[in-house]
């Protein structure tokens, strides 16, 4: 996709993706929920994705320069402002204001991955298409085809891409899996050489085995049939995943149930502000028209104490 | 085949069913065809009909990353182990695995493993053959009488604890010393004492409240999967009821991350808090039992406010909650245990549990395994500290370690490392050769756990007694290390060898020991193949349940707390915090842990300070800043991570890091906070107060840029919606999907 083309025909791009339109889903749209009020922090799912993805361990040098390959990681925040803040008096009689004395609320956890958009900013910037999406609803990074520009990594707004800058595979150079280390990696999915882009895939490969002996068998998959990784190790079961087309999946009730249409940048239960909505559902970053296939439940917390 | 009574107790210890009665009835045997939908049985001669090119088999064993014992089930292809998940047949993890769990695959493969026994020869290690091995240990147990042997191990359960101890009797010696660095022993000895068991069963997901006690139960804490499954539902009660969490510690622990109001106590006054809390029950028409509130008089709203520092406001709300919503659960852990006073900080916290009426309704009897002598033997730290006496006085000639790392998890002031030149003939079982190996006479290299045959049963059961099993799930990578089952055989086989001789293996000796007792064990009528593959396939053996007995009642007596004494030397308390990940350090040299993010700082690859901000303001420092925490007994050198989760009179750091060996990724990793630890000691229990101890911090002038995940906000949203919240009043759980 040359720049001149994307310019003329950018309203087009935009148009194709989002759920419904000009390009149906074929039987499958894949979504996601995380509730945010029972997910620990813990890292399970962050651990079961290197073992599945063949996830490169950068080292601490690495980590330090931002080029860590978590697909999915947990991002924590504290939500104490500075104007809650009580002031503490120092021994000196100075007075230290930072926000409150203690993050006496807790922390929130946010497990962020991909969050495979219907109208993804990252597709339509890609100047070989190597980042596409498909016709489940998923955003696919071809790994063969990509030429390692990163323009999809600047334009995401998740910052959940993730450009392999050296070839970790390559025992010679950066010896990522040492003998006999290699031999745990997972021989459905590729592992990535220098130059290229990868993200989250919604564990296309589970997906696609599943897909394949459903469709022998002349019928869709069935809800349940299939989690991807971080679901299945997620202790406290905050993850759910599943096909939003199939109006049985646990998946499709939740964001019905939560009021959150996957087709609309702005949500009519937000609509009225200051009206207090008593639902969870809501997606990161909304308002920038990507449509996000992933929906967060807010975290809550207990108003009597 | 068994012809007589005696020789059928004898035969009975030897498979480790003796002593108790083999006379349970056969409960109802499923078809074997249940579990081969989705696990197939391994079978040892069977392996290769399942190397089938690219094919995945199932097949179900136990993790060993920690003493939880959760079920999991390994993606085998072409004979290697791929990934780990859970089983769904345990209550215990039912069908969920942590972090931890899913890394025993990179133990497995880990690249440091060792792969052949070493003999010493002055400063360096050489090569020698199993059977050569064998022969030294049986000559160097010639000259020595039995109780100049010890044995020092973790926790230990199942049939190894059964041939461990039988190898003890066969030797003479009484010096089985189960070790473990950081684990709940102040917490069992208080439940004993107050419920009558060490681990009763909780049920968070009954409570409507819980109120922990610097109890990590998300995250380090006796059986974590199986808490944050129950904590899960807790969240989510009844008709969107939700249960609320109140965590009282003095540095925030990832449960106390989750917490809906997280109270930063002084350190060291958790039983104050407690009986405060009683007393302020009590008077807000709480009926609170007369013993009980005799104890808690004393301890008034003032008192209470001055002692801790926990404002009254957020006390009083407590109170109204927990005096509205019943029933709850009250929990204590490490910050409760960790002092001189520690003992009394539990029985004071155990008092509370009683007086809000939670035994009996949140807090059940245990289940408990019929065999003793397969039941857990756990390890405490005291453990550590009686061996140590003996090998200072010289009375310990000859030394077996394994399943702990002594040399790097003991304070040093017990200067166990300089002892231990005293043992003229030191034998280490491991997988690495941490610094404890490398003080040996003779490593043994065992195989992973992923490699190995074994039997368990774990310390907290969720449901009725199981016994796990675990399995080879992939063939051996090296052609010379042994199962730790198969290195005790063989060692049994030099002492016991008429009674012994007839095992080939560990694995047969495990599998003759499982089918000889196959109807105690619901084996009913099947063939002894049948049982045996159905019990490998399945992964655990649930036996069947047993009316619990009922807790005891609570003897109220009366408690002291001493007060923390002003040390204008040492101004600061150090906690050292359990990392769900690192542990006592055991997993330091797993790559994915060291790369996963600490959950509270974010920080990767390195140990840290925390520090509140106003204390750093104090000291001058800022994040990143290396700074010197001595106390009496060491120092070590730490950057700081400011951090508003910690009292301001304490600083933490994590434990498990700063190997000086091991492996390439442990070594030199951090710092290791175990080599500043005070000798100071629950009085109770004798267990070694791992909060108790007093440090200064100076700067060192030196700075370094702290490798972390938070981003350039270090927690801050920058003003967008990211993650949100919302209080319970605003939102209606009830019709959520």
């Amino acid at each position: 996709m040359s720049i001149a083309n994307l310019l003329q025909n950018w309203s087009r791009y935009r148009d194709t993706h989002p759920y419904g339109g000009a390009k149906p889903h074929m039987g499958y749209k894949w979504a996601m929920a995380i509730d945010m009020d029972i997910c620990t922090g813990c890292n399970a799912c962050t651990v079961a994705c290197y073992a599945e993805n063949n996830l490169a361990v950068v080292g601490k040098e690495k980590f330090l320069n931002g080029k860590s390959m978590h697909w999915l990681r947990i991002e924590r925040y504290w939500h104490d402002s500075v104007e809650a803040g009580d002031p503490i008096e120092l021994a000196d009689g100075k007075e230290f204001k930072e926000g409150k004395q203690f993050h006496d609320q807790g922390a929130h956890f946010l497990p962020m991955m991909c969050q495979h958009c219907e109208a993804a900013p990252c597709e339509t910037v890609c100047p070989v298409g190597a980042t596409n999406h498909t016709q489940d609803g998923i955003n696919s990074q071809i790994y063969n085809r990509c030429v390692g520009s990163r323009y999809c990594n600047a334009n995401c707004p998740y910052k959940v891409r993730y450009f392999n800058w050296f070839n970790y595979q390559d025992p010679a150079t950066e010896n990522v899996w040492p003998e006999p280390l290699n031999q745990q990696l997972n021989p459905d999915v590729t592992v990535r050489s220098k130059g290229v882009m990868e993200k989250c895939t919604f564990c296309v490969q589970r997906l696609r085995a599943v897909m394949v002996d459903a469709r022998t068998e002349e019928r869709l998959v069935r809800e349940g049939e299939v989690q991807t990784a971080c679901q299945q190790a997620c202790l406290a079961g905050a993850i759910s995943f599943g096909n939003m087309l199939n109006p049985e999946s646990r998946i499709s009730k939740q964001w019905m149930q939560q009021e959150v249409n996957i087709a609309l940048d702005a949500q009519p239960k937000n609509k009225h502000v200051g009206d207090a909505v008593d639902k969870r559902g809501y997606r990161i970053l909304e308002n920038l028209r990507p449509y996000p296939s992933v929906m967060y439940l807010e975290q809550v917390r207990e108003s009597a104490v | 085949m068994i012809e007589n009574n005696f020789n059928r107790r004898d035969f009975l210890k030897v498979l480790g069913w003796g002593g108790a009665a083999v006379a349970l009835s056969a409960c109802g045997n499923t078809s074997v065809e249940d579990g081969t939908e989705f696990v197939t049985a391994h079978s040892t001669e069977g392996m290769p009909e399942y190397a089938i090119p690219g094919v995945y088999v199932h097949f179900n064993s136990t993790c060993a990353q920690c003493d939880s014992g959760c079920s999991i089930v390994g993606r085998v292809r072409e004979g290697r182990v791929l990934k780990l998940e859970g089983n769904p047949e345990s209550p215990i993890n039912k069908g969920k695995i942590c972090g931890l769990g899913q890394a025993g695959l990179q133990a497995h493969y880990n690249p440091d493993r060792i792969t052949q026994p070493m003999l010493r020869k002055g400063d360096q290690g050489e090569t020698i053959t199993w059977e050569q091995a064998l022969t030294l240990i049986n000559e160097q147990l010639g000259g020595v009488k039995g109780n100049e042997v010890a044995f020092l191990t973790g926790g230990v359960s199942g049939h190894s604890g059964v041939l461990l101890k039988n190898y003890m009797d066969a030797l003479g010696s009484a010096n089985h010393y189960a070790y473990e660095a950081v684990t709940p022993s102040v917490v069992r000895a208080a439940n004993k004492k107050s419920y009558g068991v060490e681990m009763p069963r909780l049920h968070i997901d009954k409570a409507q409240v819980v109120v922990s006690f610097g109890a990590d139960f998300l995250g380090a804490w006796v059986s974590p999967v199986n808490f944050t499954q129950q904590y899960a539902k807790f969240r989510k009660g009844p008709n969107g009821s939700r249960g609320v969490l109140i965590q009282v510690e003095s540095k925030m622990t990832l449960t106390g991350a989750n917490a809906d109001r997280w109270l930063c106590i002084r350190p060291g006054t958790e039983g104050v808090y407690a009986l405060g809390l009683i007393n302020a029950l009590g008077a807000a028409g709480f009926k609170v039992p007369s013993a009980a509130a005799a104890i808690a008089k004393d301890y008034t709203a003032e008192r209470v406010i001055q002692e801790t520092g926990i404002p009254a406001e957020h006390t009083e709300k407590v109170v109204a909650l927990l005096k509205e919503r019943t029933p709850s659960l009250v929990l204590f852990g490490s910050a409760a245990e960790g002092y001189a006073h520690g003992s009394q900080n539990a029985a004071a916290i155990t008092l509370l549990n009683h007086v809000l009426g939670n035994v009996g309704k949140t807090m059940a009897a245990p289940a408990s395994v019929p065999f003793p002598q397969i039941a857990p033997k756990v390890g405490n730290r005291h453990a550590l500290h009686a061996l140590n006496d003996k090998i200072a006085q010289g009375n310990i000639k000859v030394l077996f370690t394994y399943g702990s790392n002594p040399v790097f998890t003991s304070h040093s002031s017990l200067n166990f490392k300089e002892n231990l030149k005293k043992v003229p003939f030191k034998v280490v079982l491991s997988h690495y050769r941490d610094e404890t190996a490398m003080e040996a006479d003779l490593v043994l290299p065992l195989d992973s756990v992923m490699e190995d045959w074994g039997s368990s049963v774990p310390e907290y059961m969720a449901d009725a007694a199981q016994i796990n099993i675990q399995q080879a799930l992939s063939e051996k990578l090296y052609p010379d290390t042994r199962g730790f089952g198969d290195v005790l055989l063989a060692l049994l086989k030099q002492r016991r060898p008429t009674e012994y001789g007839q095992y080939e293996d560990f694995y047969g000796y495990l599998r003759n020991a499982m089918v000889q007792n196959k109807a105690a064990l619901g084996g009913g009528t099947a063939s002894d193949d049948m049982f045996w593959q159905k019990t490998v396939s399945h992964g655990i053996i649930k036996l069947p349940a047993k009316a619990a007995s009922a807790l005891k009642t609570p003897t109220a007596t009366k408690l002291a707390f001493a007060a923390a004494a002003a040390d204008e030397a040492y101004p600061l308390h150090l906690i050292p915090s359990t990392s769900a990940h690192m542990r006592d350090g055991r997993h330091a040299n797993i790559p994915w842990l060291q790369e996963s993010p600490d959950p509270i700082t974010t920080v990767v690859w390195d140990s840290w300070v925390e520090i509140h901000p106003a204390t750093a303001a104090k000291l001058g420092v800022v994040e990143g800043d290396v700074v010197e925490i001595a106390s009496r007994s060491g120092a070590i050198k730490v950057m700081v991570y400011v951090f508003k989760g910690i009292h301001p009179d304490a600083v933490s750091v994590p434990m498990g890091y700063g190997h000086e060996a091991m492996g390439r990724y442990a070594k030199n990793t951090g710092q290791n906070v175990f080599k500043v630890l005070d000798s100071v000691f629950d009085k109770e229990t004798g267990e070694l107060a791992l909060h108790e101890t007093r440090v200064k911090v100076t700067k060192t002038g030196q700075k370094v840029k702290i490798v972390k995940d938070e981003g350039p906000y270090g927690g801050g949203q920058a003003g967008k919606r990211i993650a949100l919240r919302k209080t319970t009043d605003k939102v209606n759980l009830s019709k959520e999907v």
